[in-house]
């Protein structure tokens, strides 16, 4: 077998053993790796209805086709399990270094089961599983836990990937550090780990892995490198040149000039403080920047700020997300407390975007007078209040006070405050919403609502993108590119073509900055690269047959656990108040047009449009027999 | 013992002394005149693709060990690509039990014998700079050539100024540039 290993490695922790299962070819065309693979396994593998946060439930890691091969954007892995945020599908992409040892470590998949005793870490080198006592790790800062770990197992070009006390503390939104600044942000998986009492993964990959024909690989890999933009400029929208100078972060002032800047917990769209902490703010105080291997986007920036706060470079991972969800959301324009705030998230390891939101939620009671100052251990929660902000992450991350309540995620917080805070709770199946305005670009809207991990903002992009840039070999053309605001059957049906294609992005796995419609670069490519190393003859169209397949199979997983048609819904303030003010004042994603978007989405998707379960012609077709007939037991079908 | 005296004076003659340790005979210099590639700390960002530009234009190959340029990554105090340095007398060639390797009186580049080579590894030893690696296909130890003077993984490195090609004293005239830069915004902060 070429460009794989063709091993699963097995870890249990509750006894100990370590056992290897082989992973055959048919297996790995169908779903290529990354995402697909793993919900093919863990659908497989884990029982409808366990608990995700005990020992039935699985935590894997897998990389992809393209993790090691020497092109931009490719150092990426996937980590996925039960997620306890939501109770569905939970998977999390990420960068950075450790894909790669990953990659090489001599396994093409590691799952971890059981619940151990007593805290551990694991070690994996050199087709060596150790597993190590971590109880003097417990509790620690997760960058102290790295140090210690590689320090610990005496190489220091192991990549470590580790919880904080988020996790420990089972944060149902905590969650993992990979490396330096790349964080397994959302569905909780640092919970999974944390229940697992998994303080730890380190890895050493030494184990190359063959290609079918590695001159034509290496060929293809410095014409990619060689390429600084220059092919994709021409679609007239190339986005990493401003990644270089500002991070993703670019985003903010964008949003925030279009007037669909999430803000005051989507209850506004234009922020008054945005100058105070937008792009040109977090680049004054920018001092370097850092780039995932094999990439020529430098987009992760490392900030540097004496007061009102001190710093600490080492917690410096930020990104647009992070920016808006503990700035506009929350009222917040001091760019020292946003930093702060960003920096102690990092260091106990909790989703950035789901603490914004949860802190929105929480002020937003406070100020309709459901919570009151009895029930926040004495913090005034008025919008934007710095020191509350600060408190507030420290107390979800501990699980103190309040904090104990809003680190459920805010569906569960609103129905434990009850008296009508669900209105105020913006999540879509338990996770709370990313900070993109679905009302001001309605295909991305609908997104959110049918997205398989709950609101998720990595399922497509903004609709402007593709009004702009056509792909027509995808079937990306006139006939489905409307404006930004259209609601028709063209547009859900781009969306849908869009769905499949970011589902394959983590398929391959590729990041999403490099490719098409923002970096530019097209599925042509990577279709040849994956020929060269495993000796294939895949197409374009194939490759989206895996996107489509691996949507179907997440779907499949989802509706397992209970979601149906009724799940796909934005919260109701999009649904129901318009846009206040900027250029899309008055823009709303009514109930009745989202509907029949849905209408329309089942049918592209040739799923059932009452219930929205995917039909057996479907699953069929896409050589899903394994979900056809576990549904089937379950009477889905 | 002539060559520690060497050592000494060629210190005094030209200022520049890369590597210092406490004894003076592991003292290396660095020929003014000679160009060779070298990465700046602060401009790198440990990509790792001029590891892979060089044993894929070389080797063909991906395997980084056949690279003649090494990237260490030291998160989060920064990165840095290591390459031979051409030093004057060189350890590596000194060391060479075998009499493999030499250096050449034109470019400075260190020329191995393959016929002679037996990967020992004796001079990977003695490189204090890390920049000389056993081929593990071959068994063979590889080390820059410059690639006859247009270096492929200047070519190939996408962030400006992490890695130049040229003298001592260009890369240090960039450096000055830098420094220039920082000032001048001082000042105009100041305003």
């Amino acid at each position: 077998m070429f460009g794989y290993v063709g091993k699963i490695l097995r870890i249990n922790l509750t006894d100990g053993k370590v056992t290897e299962d082989p992973l055959d070819e048919k297996t790995l065309r169908k779903f290529i790796g990354g995402r697909g693979l793993l919900c093919k396994i863990l659908f497989d593998e884990l029982k409808p209805g366990i608990d995700p946060l005990g020992p039935e439930n699985k935590l894997a890691l897998t990389t992809g086709m393209l993790t090691g091969i020497p092109i931009p954007g490719s150092s990426r892995f996937i980590l996925a399990a039960k997620s306890p945020l939501t109770g569905i599908w939970g998977e999390c992409p990420v960068g950075g270094s450790f894909s790669v040892e990953l990659k090489f470590v001599g396994y093409d998949v590691i799952i971890v089961e059981g619940k151990a005793n007593n805290p551990v870490y694991l070690w994996i080198h050199e087709g060596k599983v150790e597993v190590k006592d971590a109880s003097h790790l417990w509790g620690k800062l997760t960058r102290e836990v790295q140090r210690a770990v590689i320090k610990e197992v005496k190489d220091d070009r192991a990549q470590v990937g580790c919880i904080g006390p988020g996790g420990e503390n089972l944060v149902r939104f905590a969650n993992v550090l990979f490396g330096f600044n790349h964080f397994a942000g959302r569905t909780g998986l640092g919970a999974v780990m944390g229940s697992k009492k998994l303080k730890a993964i380190a890895i050493r990959g030494t184990r190359r892995v063959k290609y079918a024909d590695e001159e034509k690989l290496i060929d293809l890999a410095l014409s990619e490198l060689a390429d600084k933009g220059e092919r994709s400029r021409k679609d007239g929208c190339y986005y990493p040149d401003l990644l270089d100078v500002y991070g993703s972060h670019v985003d903010f002032d964008d949003w925030q000039d279009s007037g669909r800047l999430p803000t005051m917990n989507f209850r506004k769209c234009t922020f008054p403080g945005a100058d105070k902490i937008g792009r040109e703010a977090l680049k004054a105080v920018t001092i370097r920047s850092n780039v995932c291997p094999y990439c020529t986007i430098p987009c992760n920036k490392v900030y540097e700020m004496h007061y009102p706060y001190e710093l600490d470079p080492d917690y410096s991972n930020f990104e647009y997300e992070n920016g808006a969800a503990l700035g506009s959301l929350i009222m917040n324009d001091d760019l020292g407390v946003l930093l702060k705030a960003n920096e102690l998230c990092n260091k106990y390891a909790i989703d950035v975007i789901s603490v914004g939101g949860s802190i929105a939620f929480a002020m937003e009671c406070y100020e309709k007078k459901l919570i009151t100052r009895k029930d926040t251990d004495g913090l005034d929660l008025s919008w934007g209040n710095p020191e509350a902000i600060i408190q507030l992450v420290e107390k979800i991350a501990r699980r103190e006070g309040i904090g104990n309540i809003l680190a459920e995620g805010v569906k569960r917080a609103s129905e434990k405050i009850g008296k009508g805070a669900e209105d105020y709770a913006m999540h879509i199946k338990g996770m709370e919403m990313p900070m993109h305005e679905g009302r001001g670009k309605k295909g991305h809207g609908l997104s959110f609502a049918v997205s398989n991990r709950g609101a998720c903002h990595l399922q497509a992009e903004s609709d402007d993108l593709f009004y702009k840039i056509p792909y027509p070999e995808i079937g990306i053309d006139k006939t489905v590119q409307k404006e930004p605001l259209y609601t028709g059957p063209e547009k859900v049906k781009l969306y849908k073509i869009v769905g499949d294609l970011f589902v394959l992005y983590d398929c391959l796995p590729i990041c999403r900055w490099v490719v098409y419609p923002l970096g530019g670069r097209r599925l042509g490519t990577f279709a040849s690269i994956i020929n060269a190393a495993t000796g294939w003859d895949t197409t374009v169209s194939e490759l989206m047959t895996v996107g489509e397949r691996t949507y179907n199979i997440e779907r499949a997983f989802n509706v397992r656990e209970g979601i149906t048609r009724k799940d796909d819904l934005l919260p109701k303030r999009l649904m129901e108040d318009p846009l206040p003010e900027g250029p899309y004042k008055g823009e709303v994603l009514s109930k009745d047009v989202l509907d029949k978007m849905l209408d329309y989405w089942y049918e592209q998707r040739g799923w059932d449009k009452q219930t929205g379960i995917p039909t057996r012609e479907k699953l069929e077709e896409l050589g899903l027999d394994g979900a056809v007939s576990q549904l089937k037991e379950q009477g889905l079908l | 013992m002539s060559h520690r005296k060497n050592y000494k004076m060629r210190r005094c003659e030209n200022g520049y002394i890369f590597c210092r340790s406490r004894k003076i005979e592991q003292t290396m210099v660095v020929q003014t005149e000679r160009k060779f590639i070298l990465s700046n700390p602060q401009k790198c960002l440990g990509c790792f693709i001029c590891e892979f530009a060089c044993s894929a234009v070389k080797e063909k190959s991906t395997e980084p060990m056949q690279s003649r340029i090494r990237v260490v990554n030291l998160e989060p105090t920064g990165s840095m690509a290591i390459a031979c340095v051409l030093c004057e007398d060189p350890r590596c060639v000194r060391s060479c039990p075998q009499n493999a390797l030499g250096q050449s009186d034109e470019t400075g580049v260190i020329i191995v014998d393959e016929a002679k080579c037996n990967g020992c590894g004796w001079c990977i030893g003695a490189c204090r700079f890390g920049a000389i690696g056993l081929d593990p296909k071959k068994k063979k130890v590889v080390v820059c050539d410059l690639c006859g003077g247009e270096p492929e993984c200047v070519k190939y490195c996408p962030f400006e100024g992490a890695l130049t090609f040229g003298t001592i004293d260009d890369v240090a005239h960039e450096y000055r540039k830098e420094a220039f830069k920082k000032l001048l915004k001082e000042i105009d902060g100041e305003k």
